[in-house]
Order: structure tokens, then sequence, then C-alpha cells
């Protein structure tokens, strides 16, 4: 009786042993604790993660100063990588940087309607109805009128309801743009 | 002609600096340009405005496009439409993906080239850490004339191999480039960047520096109280390869013993502290030409060979060679 409770333990122990690898590698992709978007035409995480160089040029060229690097704090494995805060400075989709990435981390992506619709993968926005003015009756619409891709991306109804459809690529001018405190419409981020 | 090529040098080097501070600004510049908003800009931010539009005028017609021409750092940059990266990026980008992307290895070819002909000539020449180290060096001299302690210690100079070895697995483990985190001049060029333009944003410390600034100023309190350039010499990632990728250089600094007066004053100012007077170049020379600034007597030249000189004996100039050849004659 007492063997058959060992051996048990020993299969039970060896399972959790080797749960726990698999485990650690399917933890978040996200462990800095903010929730940031990679620039526009970014691979996905891991992969951006390996390829990029940490040069900085793709801060360098943006006209819009929304791509900022991570701090030493956010992990030496992002260190130095950009990312986009949407509610502090939203990507206005000019597809510079894609251009400019010398290490394919960032791939070039054309500034056409098609290209943006497409292939941009930064994330999806997300209306909280509880918070957005226009579900209270309060009729805004601002984020609609923030939007780039008008109709493709995002639609509004009644008293100005905003509607994220398919075509949302994550850019975060609505968040930025969202006149409630806390904001009512966040993107969601798409980490491939 | 040649002793000039110091001068020359300290022209390149700070040239390359002076970019790498101009290039954030104008990067501001175009920001504020894009936003079309003159009048809300602050005071200073003005001031950066007109500042920049004067400097670049004259050159560009459309400076938001236009000024995109050169981006980046020594790290990697954009020179006209010509990419051009540091092989240790591409290296480590290797390693970190475990894969090979040809657009941006290919991006490291000519410096690679440049590398294999003239060894650590990027050091000694481009490097905009050197900038600072060899003022650091000037500073480590002064300080030592008020009294103060400095280091010059020595250490194994094969220890850069062993960072570089383990930068590059711990890369491939981590699956990030972890070699541009302790690398000087990625860093200060990011850091400059950083400072200059990122200074308003919360996620960076230090009012726009990061922890790279904290790292790089380390080094210098290292080369300053342990070993003068300690860092190149002995920690550098990137000094190891180009060290490694210049072992069967062409372009070698070599000394001519007929010309040579045993003054010792080349191994006096090698700032890597090798032994250029008998002969002791080897991998480790960054082709500074320091010494040949210094050679009072011109017996030090670059020659086109693949390998060095082994020891040629004291210099024909000198008291020894004299003496030796007096007790050969009284014979």
């Amino acid at each position: 009786m007492k063997r058959r409770a060992f051996l048990a333990d020993l299969i039970y122990g060896a399972t959790i042993a080797l749960a726990l690898p698999v485990s650690v590698t399917e933890a978040r992709v996200n462990n800095t604790g903010v929730r940031y978007l990679r620039p526009p035409g970014s691979l996905p995480e891991e992969q951006f993660k390996s390829q990029c160089i940490r040069c900085g040029q793709c801060g360098e060229v943006c006209p819009n100063r929304c791509i900022t690097y991570f701090g030493v704090t956010h992990g030496a494995e992002v260190m130095d990588t950009p990312f986009i805060v949407p509610r502090e400075q939203a990507c206005i989709l000019c597809m510079k940087c894609g251009e400019v990435c010398p290490s394919g981390a960032i791939q070039p992506i054309k500034k056409t309607f098609e290209d943006i619709v497409g292939k941009v993968r930064m994330g999806k926005a997300r209306v909280d109805e509880n918070l957005c003015l226009s579900f209270q009756g309060k009729t805004c619409g601002v984020c609609y009128r923030a939007c780039k891709l008008q109709d493709v991306a995002i639609r509004i109804g009644m008293l100005e309801q905003p509607h994220v459809l398919d075509g949302c690529v994550g850019c975060g001018l609505c968040e930025r743009s969202c006149i409630q405190i806390p904001q009512a419409i966040r993107i969601i981020p798409d980490y491939g | 002609m040649i002793r000039h090529l110091n001068k020359l040098r300290w022209l390149v080097l700070s040239i390359v600096f002076a970019m790498l501070i101009v290039l954030p600004f104008i990067h501001l510049y175009q920001t504020y340009i894009a936003a079309h908003a003159y009048d809300l800009l602050a005071p200073a931010e003005k001031q950066i405005y007109d500042v920049m539009e004067t400097l670049t005028g004259p050159f560009v017609s459309d400076p938001e496009t236009d000024l995109d021409a050169i981006k980046g750092n020594t790290w990697s940059g954009t020179f006209f439409g010509y990419r051009i990266s540091d092989p240790l990026a591409v290296v480590s980008q290797s390693a970190a993906g475990m894969s090979l992307y040809w657009p941006f290895i290919l991006t490291g070819l000519i410096p690679l080239i440049l590398t294999m002909l003239f060894g650590r000539f990027y050091c000694g020449w481009i490097c905009p850490a050197t900038f600072i180290y060899e003022l650091n060096t000037n500073l480590a001299v002064l300080l030592h004339k008020l009294g103060l302690h400095t280091g010059n210690r020595k250490l194994d100079y094969r220890f850069k191999y062993l960072v570089l070895g383990v930068g590059l697995v711990l890369s491939a483990v981590m699956g990030a480039v972890l070699t541009a985190v302790v690398y000087p001049p990625a860093i200060i060029g990011r850091e400059i960047y950083y400072g200059v333009a990122l200074s308003g944003y919360s996620h960076v410390v230090l009012g726009g520096f990061g922890a790279g600034a904290v790292f790089f100023i380390s080094t210098l309190l290292f080369d300053l109280f342990v070993s003068r350039r300690g860092f190149c010499r002995y920690l550098c990632p990137g000094g190891a390869l180009y060290s490694l990728l210049g072992h069967f250089r062409i372009f070698r600094i070599q000394r001519v013993v007929e010309n040579c007066n045993d003054c010792a004053k080349c191994n006096a100012v090698c700032e890597f502290g090798l032994d250029p007077l008998r002969d002791g170049f080897g991998q480790e020379c960054n082709n500074c030409t320091a010494c040949i600034a210094i050679c009072p007597t011109d017996a030090l030249k670059f020659s086109v060979t693949i390998k060095d000189q082994p020891f040629q004996g004291v210099g024909h100039l000198g008291k020894a060679y004299k003496r030796h050849q007096g007790q050969d004659e009284s014979k």
C-alpha cells in the first residue's frame, strides 16, 4: 500500500515537473506590465524580440513621436525595443518605421489602403459600453471622427454609438482621442 | 603626410559624434514640421526649430521628408538610401533568431570587408564611445597630475572573447539581441536620442536617459580607476569581434627598424597598451595612428602585409645599437 502511494506520488510529481516547462513556455508574451502595441508591420512578438537589434531608427523617423522604448525596468529581453502606448500617442499609419527598419523586425508595408487594412495587425479596438458617453445617451462620436479608416474599422450607429468592425488595425487613434477618463475605447494588442 | 592621420581621425570621430547629437534634434524638427504648429511650440522648442531650420535649410527643399536621408546611429544607420549596420548587430541577430535574414546581413557587408582589410579600424576611427573614452584618458592624466590614484591594471585581453561568446549564447537562449545592451557605441547612439527626443515621456528614467547611460558611466569609471581603456581592451564584445575579423588584415602599422631610435614614445602613447617598440601590434591594434603621429624619427608606417614582423631588434638610431656596433668594430 505504501509503495503504491509512493509510486502514485512519483508519477504525480513527474507529471508536474514535465508540465511545468510547458506552462512556462506558454506564459504570457507581455511581461512588461504595460499594455503596449508594436509599430505597424511588426513580426509576431517572440520573433520580434529576436529580430529587433534596438537601433532606434523607427522612433527617429516617426513624425508623430508615438514610438518610445522600453527601459531596464521592463526586462532585458524587451529593453530598448520600440512600443506604442496609444493613450499617450497613437500611430498615424504613416508606415515610415517599416520602411526604415533594417533588421526586418518591422516589415515594410506600402502606404495604400489595401496594404494597411490587409497587413497591419497591431491590435483591435474594444468599446466599453459602460464608459462610452454615446451609450449613456450623450452623443459623442469622437473616436469615429479620429479614425483613419472610417466605416472600415469603425462604424457609428444610433446616437453616435461606435461599433468596431473587422477592418480595425489597432492604430489607437480612437483611444488617444476618447474624451472619457478613463478611456471608453481601448486597443487590445495583437502580439501574433 | 601620414603623421597627420591622427588629426584626421579626430576630425572623423568628432563628426560622427556631432552627427549623433544633431540627428535627434533633426528628428524633433521634423516632428514639429509634421505637426504644423509652430505657434504652439514652447520657447525652447521654437529655438530648436529655428536652429535646425538654419542648419539644414541650405541642403533640403522639403525638410519633412528630405531629412529622412540620414537616420540612425553607428549601430545601424540609413545613409542616402544605403543601410549600414555593425557586424556585431548582424552576428547577434543571427544568434538570437537562430536564422539568417539576408537583407539585414547584407547591410553589414561593407563594414565587414573594411574590418577584414583594416582590423579594428572601427574602434579607433568611428566608434562614438572611443571619442569619449579617449577624452576620458586625458581626464585620467589630469587626475593623475592632481595626485589622484588612477588605475592602469593589466588584465587578460582574451577576456573580451569570452564576453562576446557568452553574449551570443545568452542572446540565443533568451531570443533577444542582448549584446546591444552592453555595447557602448550602440548605447551612446540610443541614449543621446533618448535624452534629446524622449525626455518628456514617463517610460524612461533619468529625464530621458535610460539604464544604458548608467552602464556607460560605469565603464568610464572602470577606465579611470581600474584600467586605462580597459573596457575596449578587455570587455567590449564588438572589439572582440573586430579583433577576430581583423586577424588577417592586410593594412598594418609596422616599425622601420632603420629609423627607430628606441625612444619608446610610441609605447607611452598607445591607448591600447600595445608594444610598437618591440613590433608587438597583434590583432588588438585599432590603427589609431597615435604612435605614427608622435614618432620623432618617422619609424612607424603603414604597410601592406598579412603578418606582423617578429621583433626586429633594437632601433638603428638608438644608443644601444650604436654601442653594439662600436663593440663589433673594436673586435
